[in-house]
């Protein structure tokens, strides 16, 4: 695990430092307090085109109860042909990798995984809310995305949108990378309820 | 299926909760408030009685819903601990029985207006929506529709699943910066959810005990995970860092952390009780230890969900 703390005060201190560069670059970053107190965090909207992959996933099968490990299907978007090589690897490494990272579970190597067919390109708008947790003393990244029409993606499109250079994390342990949260923005200290 | 109801009447009040609960907290409290240590026995209890709490519930389709014939109501004692999405798959057969596979989409649940949120424990939302009502809970139920802007969408197990070890881990880097959950291997993050899953006490509890020890010496947890949920606030819940032990080494109670998180919550000397502090359907002493309470009453995810409920005017 990560030794690095980050004090709340050193997290303002370093946004306020973010926003003079964001806006000597025009990069877009503002700061959204919280009703009246020193609280908040910064925000972006932008609109990027990403390839997302927006047919229906195939069947979720259910994972087994306690028995074995999980034998399901689920069909994780492939963007590059060469990931399929990447799995093999994954799989012969076998419990010996290492990941080297603070959240450290992998999905059962037994689940397949299935090609998709390709996305398409679109145009999406983000919205960027980076906060500050104080359970873990860290930053952390939450985003929106969603289409010019006002529709939210789904979780599923969004791990499809994905750069392939994070394919194979995403593979491994989707739900580590990027998972759902509802957060509220009244939210003095993680995360919090209301709206996707 | 008609369940029999569980109502139990504690305070001229109907909880949706074994009378044992109740009795079980307040007899600790009073142990611990005359100085003597609760028994071990007692204690366990309180974990067992936490864990198998269950609110009766009737679901009933919702009228806008394309059938091919009449949909009966479907009766389910729902785990106060657990998580809609993950014990209603028999709820979802019955009603898909009278309609067309076309005319289903995702399922979600919704109490008189409210979309229910799947991600909070089933005991949270009863009581933060319908506990001084009769029981039975009527939960109505919804194939189309489904209202992204209030609810997370639930497409397998394994998203309640990652929701579940993300509370966990997060309440163990309040509660132990984290060590106990990363020293523990993957089959035991496993054990937890399969526990929580197949609703097995012992196969959880071996397996849980581990993030609920602290070194004696601490006298406590590092802080205490919580959250504190208003019924009619847009603010979804507060949750901020509470240390279980004051500088002077003094045992914090609910008291304290509601005086410090959310005053309004405690009337001052002479008003009227406007408030009740809710924990799995009961209100706990306000002079109850919160280290105790972090210890015995949290939910599975190892947070201690609070609920600030207006008190019944009737």
């Amino acid at each position: 695990m990560s030794l690095c703390v980050l004090e709340e005060e050193t997290f303002r201190h370093c946004c306020r430092l973010i926003l003079q560069q964001s806006e000597q670059l025009r990069d877009g970053w503002s700061w959204e307090s919280v009703q009246g107190s020193q609280e908040g965090y910064l925000r972006k909207t932008a609109l990027r085109s990403a390839v997302i992959n927006s047919s229906p996933v195939g069947d979720q099968v259910e994972s087994s109860s306690e028995s074995g490990p999980q034998t399901s299907c689920q069909s994780w978007p492939d963007l590059q042909q060469h990931k399929k090589e990447q799995s093999v690897l994954v799989a012969s490494a076998g419990a010996d990798s290492i990941q080297g990272d603070i959240d450290d579970e992998d999905d059962d190597a037994d689940e397949g995984v299935c090609t998709v067919s390709e996305g398409s390109s679109q145009v999406l708008q983000y919205e960027y809310h980076i906060l500050y947790s104080c359970s873990y003393s860290t930053p952390v990244l939450y985003f929106r995305a969603f289409t010019l029409e006002g529709r939210s993606l789904s979780l599923q499109e969004v791990w499809s949108s994905v750069h392939s250079n994070f394919s194979f994390r995403l593979q491994n342990s989707p739900l580590n990378t990027i998972t759902q949260q509802n957060r509220g923005v009244h939210e003095a200290c993680a995360a919090g309820g209301s709206g996707p | 299926m008609v369940a029999c109801l569980l109502c139990c009447v504690v305070d001229n009040r109907k909880v949706s909760l074994p009378l044992d609960l109740g009795v079980c907290v307040l007899g600790i409290y009073s142990l611990c408030a005359t100085g003597g240590r609760s028994s071990m026995a007692d204690d366990k209890d309180v974990l067992r009685d936490v864990w198998f709490g269950r609110i009766p519930t009737c679901f009933t389709l919702n009228q806008d819903e394309v059938t091919e014939r009449e949909a009966e109501p479907y009766y389910l004692l729902l785990p106060r601990v657990s998580y809609l999405t993950l014990v209603t798959d028999k709820v979802k057969k019955h009603f898909l029985k009278v309609m067309k596979a076309e005319d289903v989409e995702e399922m979600w649940f919704e109490y008189e207006g409210t979309p229910l949120k799947w991600h909070y424990p089933i005991g949270v939302l009863f009581d933060l929506h319908a506990s001084n009502t009769v029981l039975p809970w009527s939960i109505t139920v919804h194939f189309k529709n489904f209202p992204d802007r209030d609810l997370l969408h639930c497409p397998s197990n394994s998203v309640i699943e990652a929701h579940f070890m993300s509370s966990i881990k997060e309440a163990d880097a309040l509660k132990h910066k984290s060590q106990v959950v990363n020293d523990m291997q993957k089959k035991d993050h496993k054990q937890l959810w399969m526990g929580l899953q197949n609703d097995k006490f012992d196969q959880f509890w071996a397996m849980n005990r581990k993030l609920m020890e602290y070194p004696t010496e601490e006298g406590g947890f590092r802080y205490i995970p919580f959250r504190i949920y208003q019924a009619m606030s847009d603010r979804p819940f507060i949750q901020k860092l509470f240390r279980p032990i004051s500088p002077e080494g003094n045992a914090h109670t609910l008291g304290n952390l509601l005086k410090e998180m959310y005053p309004t919550a405690i009337p001052n000397d002479g008003e009227p009780k406007r408030y009740q502090v809710v924990i799995h359907g009961i209100e706990p002493l306000l002079e109850t230890p919160l280290q105790w309470l972090s210890e015995h009453l949290s939910h599975p995810d190892n947070f201690l969900h609070i609920c600030v409920i207006p008190t019944p005017t009737d």
